[in-house]
């Protein structure tokens, strides 16, 4: 105590406020701080680089937008991706993130600090995850009024692995600022309901507007929150201040959202938007009702209830159904339905079921990307179920929204983790209040205990005892104090541990780049994909095609500055199928479906050497689906199986599988690499026939130096009119089996 | 946003070059040093070559030519302008010419100027004829008649050399050719010539056998050199030309930099002297007439490790960097080369060794940059007199140091001085066959500059990697105020941003009455 006595005059009085401000300010932004450095490790062990496979889009696109200025961005046709087609690009993305880190790099060259635009790019997510937690900070403090809430929630959100793994250094994706929108969209949306202000409201619009521009988890928000005012609705809760704030909102929001080119008419015209809509006109109706009930007398005010704002809204809902009949509303879209039928994707759109982020989620995974957070969550759910003011109804229906998304499918444990880090940011904050600001009851009998607390009552009602009368027990003791105190501490600790661990383990390894350690426990980079990549930057011409599986072709487009025929932006259904059908037919099936298509060169990934499982021959079975999925007739899954059901690739594989091009390309010339008859795929850990597959429409061009990469390039027409086979086995001295004329029925492409 | 946008600028300007090099560089020799010559120019015969020595060196992926002569002035009155010829497709692909009079060879180079036809250097109308193009030496004393002086001089071709055959199998040595006259192209009378030719290694499977001019065997093989003559030319009229063509192993790559950019930025403040170079690479030798097969290579590498092998291929670089160098880095368009190790050293020459992402074959190009920073009291000193005059040495080229060379069709030298540097001059020391450098002096705005730093800028075509010798020398005026520029526009904008956040906290923004 007599250590605390300088600073009595800073924590006492009137200075005493000013002081806590400041330390709240210099915790926010260590906060803040902690969780834009959390987020540095594959900075520290690689190096500035963008990760993954959408984030090089972004990050080309960010490129050519500081390169042509904002409205040839606005009008960018894209060329060099979806061979022959193209891409509207300007039109078909959110720009959001693009402007954003457009504007910095901008802002950054007007203080004369000319910073590399990629290295504003790999920084920008550590960098609006700072603002998140402030954001986050702010959103709980409106739930709660115990001042440690928002900055336990705040420290919460900075350093969540939920939220981590979509934000390190390099992770440049729309997510990386859209998390921030959310919560920051979700902050000024209580307060507008809470105040009834039209400033609030114009803000959560403005705010709103920019999350639409840069992310198309929008949608959540312009259902939660009618959800929310719908709810209030149904409880009772109409006030002014809810209409103030929901008209100027959806007003100023819908026009805002319109602006971007991508969404255009959506907010007017397709059934994911018509809640926010129909919300708004309930509103309408109900400030009208509101305002007759005031000048009618109540029988007629029933009679008439019942008879207008029941034609109203059948009126309304069956104009409703009619747009949608007609087509002037769109219906559902797939994703949609695939939110809440798991299985709907894997029938309907298997490209959506192929990537690995729209799986259902596993439970471990809660607890992984959350840790001590999942069992906080519904301790602050039922705490908000105690007070529930407006702002907690809010709470719990984003809660039980988010829980359930976040359990159909893995990238929406992102939306999760927001409420998550409020909610046990409130219940964590309740259990400290209760027990360090627990007074010692000055009388006996204080049976007016302020916290509420059962157990405690229980002991200072007991009087009949003497000894518990005098040493105090419950929570009003420094042990129970202490044990508690000491017990949240190990949990927080654990938490930050945890949450290091994941960052460090799962989350921070840029995939372009992959380490491993030699024997003397030195890292070694395997970079086989950035020098695979150069090689077709530098040494091929500047319009070759290259065809790849989707995975790669944003990775195509931005390192190796390629045209590719399909890339991430899964847009077009059949040009992937397209793609797959040429990997898993026969090469004199795939010749002219290659020839169409003016590719140039074919990229393979091939972890065979290696024992690299994110390869071609792995995701294959999705190409074969996908082109199923198109050419029923043609392409078969059933094909790529033995008749026991196995998917192998040695020498009982089936003649489907071994005369696929994919097959052929990722095993072309790898026996050579073997002594006779030993070469080994390590990564299905099988060996391989000891004949190689051979191939006749394509030669190989560059392989990378651990056989990750394998480049082919597509051969012209013969020269003498031969098909390649026939070349083929001529150059390597074999007879001519058949005659010319004889042809077996093989679709070859002429040129004339 | 800053490189990328240079790479692209440098890209198109290199392949404008690579294509236009040959009729366009004789025309970007700077102006000063160059000497109009009108019409059917034909220099007097004034003189006679005495002697002739000629050594041509193919040991490098550029041809050395080297020629002492002992000229005499046959003229009745004194001369002092020796002229050079050169053809037209020759001229352009000529660099570090340098020429000394062998008994005074302490004085340094003697003066060289270019003659140009006027018709040629118009570009507007181009001569037709594709006239000889001239070297001019000036000799520091005029000859008198009989006199005589011995003229070393040298000089070095560019892509002179071709692969023959042009393509070949991956695990193939690589074959080069070289065409030139067995009588040394001059506009003298020569009583007296020979020619050494310096190859590689003595895997010379092709050469002209001459018939005819002299008695003796034709050429004169001694191991990996032969010599051509020595010829009595005195009847031979100047400008005659017999063909000579030799082809001969070199399995090395052919490292061509179609441009380097190279800057070293000063700062007063750090102490640091920040180096950066920029280069364009390619491989100019045979081609792979097959496809790049990975298995092959990987069993080429152990017999090249084991050294029972060689190749054409580029798979190292070693850059000595200069002793206390530090922060090497290596990269090119797409982040981080992973394969490079720097060895770095306090006393002796550090080592950065570069392993481009993947071996360069012939006709396969690799675009990387790389970067260190020195002490800057290495090289930077400050002089006696004039007060606030600071000298800086730094070489024109480093990079890259291997036994085949590198030739650069272009370098950009930009030596960055600090914000505020007056008064910039540039002299170089050392060396041979220093290149003409085009001087022009700039601003360069970078980090916190209000200004914008002072850049020297030095280009030069036609470099090889010999100019690592030569020194450049910048003196410059930097005052103690204009030092202190920076931190009191950093405090300036700092206290700025501070009374702007107290006005904006002190309006009042509320619509309502103030309650009191």
């Amino acid at each position: 105590m007599a250590a605390s006595t300088p600073l009595d005059p800073f924590l006492r009085g009137s200075t005493s406020k000013n002081t806590r401000g400041l330390l709240r300010i210099i915790i926010l932004c260590t906060i803040a701080a902690a969780a834009v450095s959390a987020r540095l490790f594959s900075v520290i062990r690689f190096e500035s680089i963008i990760h993954e496979f959408d984030p090089w889009f972004n990050f080309r696109a960010t490129k050519y937008l500081v390169k042509n200025g904002f409205y040839s961005f606005w009008d960018w046709f894209d060329d060099r991706t979806w061979h022959p087609l193209g891409r509207v690009t300007g039109g078909t993305l959110y720009p959001g993130l693009m402007v954003t880190s457009g504007v910095i790099y901008h802002i950054l060259r007007l203080l004369s600090l000319p910073v590399d635009i990629r290295n504003i790019c790999v920084l920008l997510a550590p960098g609006f995850s700072g603002f998140t937690a402030l954001a986050m900070y702010l959103l709980t403090s409106e739930m709660s009024s115990s001042p440690s809430a928002g900055l336990l929630a705040a420290a919460f959100m900075g350093i969540s692995p939920g939220y981590i793994s979509r934000s390190v250094a390099g992770s440049y994706d729309n997510e990386a600022i859209a998390i921030f929108l959310l919560v920051f969209t979700f902050f000024l949306w209580i307060k507008a309901v809470k105040n009834g202000s039209i400033m609030w409201g114009a803000l959560a619009a403005l705010f709103y507007g920019y999350m639409v521009s840069a992310w198309g988890g929008y949608v959540f928000i312009t259902n939660l929150i009618p959800l929310h005012a719908f709810t209030l609705i149904l409880m009772g809760r109409y006030s002014s201040r809810l209409y103030i704030s929901y008209t100027t909102w959806y007003a100023l929001g819908t026009l805002a959202s319109m602006q971007v080119p991508f969404v255009g008419f959506l907010p007017v015209r397709s059934s994911d938007h018509m809640a926010a809509l129909g919300v708004f006109g309930l509103l309408q109706l109900v400030a009208f009702f509101n305002f007759l009930r005031d000048q009618l007398p109540g029988k007629q005010f029933q009679t008439l209830l019942v008879a207008l704002g029941g034609t109203i809204v059948v009126i309304m809902f069956l104009g409703l159904v009619a747009l949608t009949a007609s087509g002037v509303i769109a219906p559902w879209s797939g994703r949609f339905y695939s939110l809440w039928d798991t299985g709907y994707a894997k029938i309907h759109i298997p490209i959506i079921a192929s990537v690995s982020e729209h799986q259902p989620t596993a439970w471990p995974a809660f607890f992984f990307d959350l840790n001590m957070l999942i069992w906080l969550f519904p301790a602050g759910v039922y705490l908000c179920f105690r007070n529930l003011k407006d702002e907690h109804v809010f709470v719990v229906l984003y809660a039980v929204l988010a829980s359930y998304f976040a359990g159909v499918m893995v990238r929406l444990m992102l939306t999760l983790t927001p409420v998550v880090c409020c909610a046990a940011g409130l219940a964590l904050s309740y259990i400290l209040d209760t027990y360090l600001y627990a007074q010692k009851p000055v009388e006996e009998s204080a049976s007016s205990d302020s916290n509420g607390s059962i157990k405690a009552s229980k002991f200072s009602a007991n009087s009949a005892l003497r000894s518990t009368r005098n040493s105090i027990v419950g929570i009003y003791s420094v042990v129970s104090k202490s044990v508690i105190t000491s017990m949240v501490t190990g949990f927080l600790l654990l938490y930050v541990a945890h949450c290091t661990w994941v960052t460090s383990n799962a989350y921070s390894s840029p995939s372009v780049v992959l380490a491993s350690r030699l024997p003397d426990g030195s890292q070694h980079i395997i970079d086989d994909y950035r020098e695979a990549y150069y090689w077709l930057r530098q040494n091929t011409p500047s319009d070759a095609r290259v065809m790849s599986w989707w995975d790669y072709g944003y990775q195509i487009g931005g390192m190796a500055d390629r045209p590719t025929l399909v890339d991430n932006n899964t847009w077009n259904n059949t040009h992937i199928a397209t793609v797959g059908k040429a990997m898993s037919s026969r090469e004199e099936v795939s010749y002219p479906i290659l020839r169409e298509h003016d590719v140039d060169y074919v990229l393979v990934v091939f972890g065979g050497l290696l024992g690299y499982s994110g390869d071609d021959i792995n995701k294959f079975l999705w190409m074969v689906r996908i082109a199923e999925g198109i050419w029923p007739d043609e392409v078969r899954e059933r094909d790529f199986f033995t008749a026991r059901g196995e998917y192998r690739v040695d020498d009982q594989a089936t003649p489907a599988m071994k005369n696929s091009l994919m097959y052929k390309m990722s095993y072309y010339n790898y026996n050579s690499l073997f002594p006779a008859g030993q070469a080994q795929d390590r990564v299905r850990g099988s060996s391989l026939p000891a004949q190689g597959p051979e191939l006749s429409i394509l030669e190989e061009a560059f392989t990378s130096e651990n056989w990750i990469i394998r480049i082919y390039k597509v051969k012209d027409l013969d020269n003498v009119g031969r098909d390649h086979q026939s070349a083929v086995s001529f150059d390597k001295g074999h007879k001519k089996k058949r005659k010319p004329g004889a042809k077996k029925g093989v679709r070859v492409l002429r040129e004339e | 946003m800053r490189f990328s946008s240079v790479v692209s600028a440098v890209f198109g300007l290199c392949f404008h070059t690579s294509l236009s090099s040959a009729q366009q560089s004789n025309l970007t020799t700077p102006e000063l040093t160059q000497r109009i010559l009108t019409g059917d120019f034909k220099p007097a015969p004034v003189f006679e070559n005495t002697n002739l020595v000629r050594t041509i060196n193919l040991e490098k992926g550029y041809v050395r030519e080297t020629t002492n002569v002992l000229v005499t002035n046959t003229d009745k009155n004194p001369q002092s302008e020796y002229y050079i010829p050169f053809d037209y497709d020759l001229v352009g692909k000529i660099g570090g010419f340098d020429a000394r009079d062998k008994k005074h060879a302490e004085r340094g180079p003697l003066e060289v100027t270019i003659g140009t036809l006027a018709g040629v250097s118009d570009a507007k109308e181009p001569s037709s004829s594709k006239s000889t193009q001239y070297y001019i030496i000036h000799l520091t004393e005029p000859l008198p008649p009989k006199g005589a002086v011995t003229l070393s001089i040298s000089y070095h071709i560019l892509e002179a050399l071709r692969p023959l055959p042009a393509s070949i199998k991956q695990e193939e040595k690589q074959y080069l050719t070289y065409y030139f006259s067995a009588y040394v192209p001059t506009v003298y009378p020569t009583i007296k010539q020979k020619t050494k030719v310096k190859f590689p290694s003595s895997d010379v499977p092709e050469y002209t056998t001459t018939s005819g001019l002299t008695s003796a065997a034709d050429p004169e093989k001694q191991g990996s050199s032969f010599s051509y003559g020595p010829y009595d030319t005195a009847k031979v009229p100047p400008g005659t030309v017999y063909p000579v063509t030799v082809r001969y192993e070199f399995n090395k790559p052919l490292l061509v930099c179609s441009v380097l950019e190279r800057d070293v930025e000063v700062s007063h403040w750090g102490g640091n002297l920040a180096t950066e170079e920029r280069y364009w690479l390619r491989h100019d030798g045979a081609r792979l007439a097959n496809q790049f097969s990975r298995v092959a290579w990987s069993t080429q590498n152990f017999y090249i490790n084991a050294g029972q092998m060689t190749t054409s291929a580029l798979r190292e670089l070693k850059v000595p960097l200069k002793p206390g160098s530090v922060d090497a880095y290596f990269t090119d368009e797409i982040g981080n080369v992973s394969t490079s190790r720097f060895r770095p050293n306090n006393v002796r020459e550090a080592s950065l060794e570069l392993r481009p992402r993947y071996p360069l074959f012939g006709g396969w190009n690799y675009t990387f940059r790389i970067g260190w920073n020195n002490d800057l009291s290495s090289s930077l000193r400050k002089l006696q007199t004039p007060a606030d005059t600071y000298i800086l040495a730094v070489p024109l080229v480093e990079g890259p140091k291997n036994p085949e060379g590198i030739q650069y069709e272009k370098l950009v030298f930009r030596v960055i001085l600090p914000e505020g540097a007056t008064n910039v001059k540039y002299q170089t020391h050392g060396g041979t066959g220093v290149p003409t450098l085009q001087a022009e002096h700039g601003l360069h705005k970078t980090f916190m500059d209000t200004l914008g730093r002072t850049v020297l800028t030095l280009t030069a075509t036609n470099v090889v990697d010999e100019a690592r010798d030569v020194t450049v020398l910048v003196t410059y005026e930097y005052t103690f105020f204009a030092a202190l520029r920076k931190p009191l526009t950093i405090f300036a904008g700092v206290a700025g941003v501070f009374v702007l956040a107290y006005l904006v906290g002190s309006i009042d923004t509320s619509i309502g009455k103030k309650q009191k």
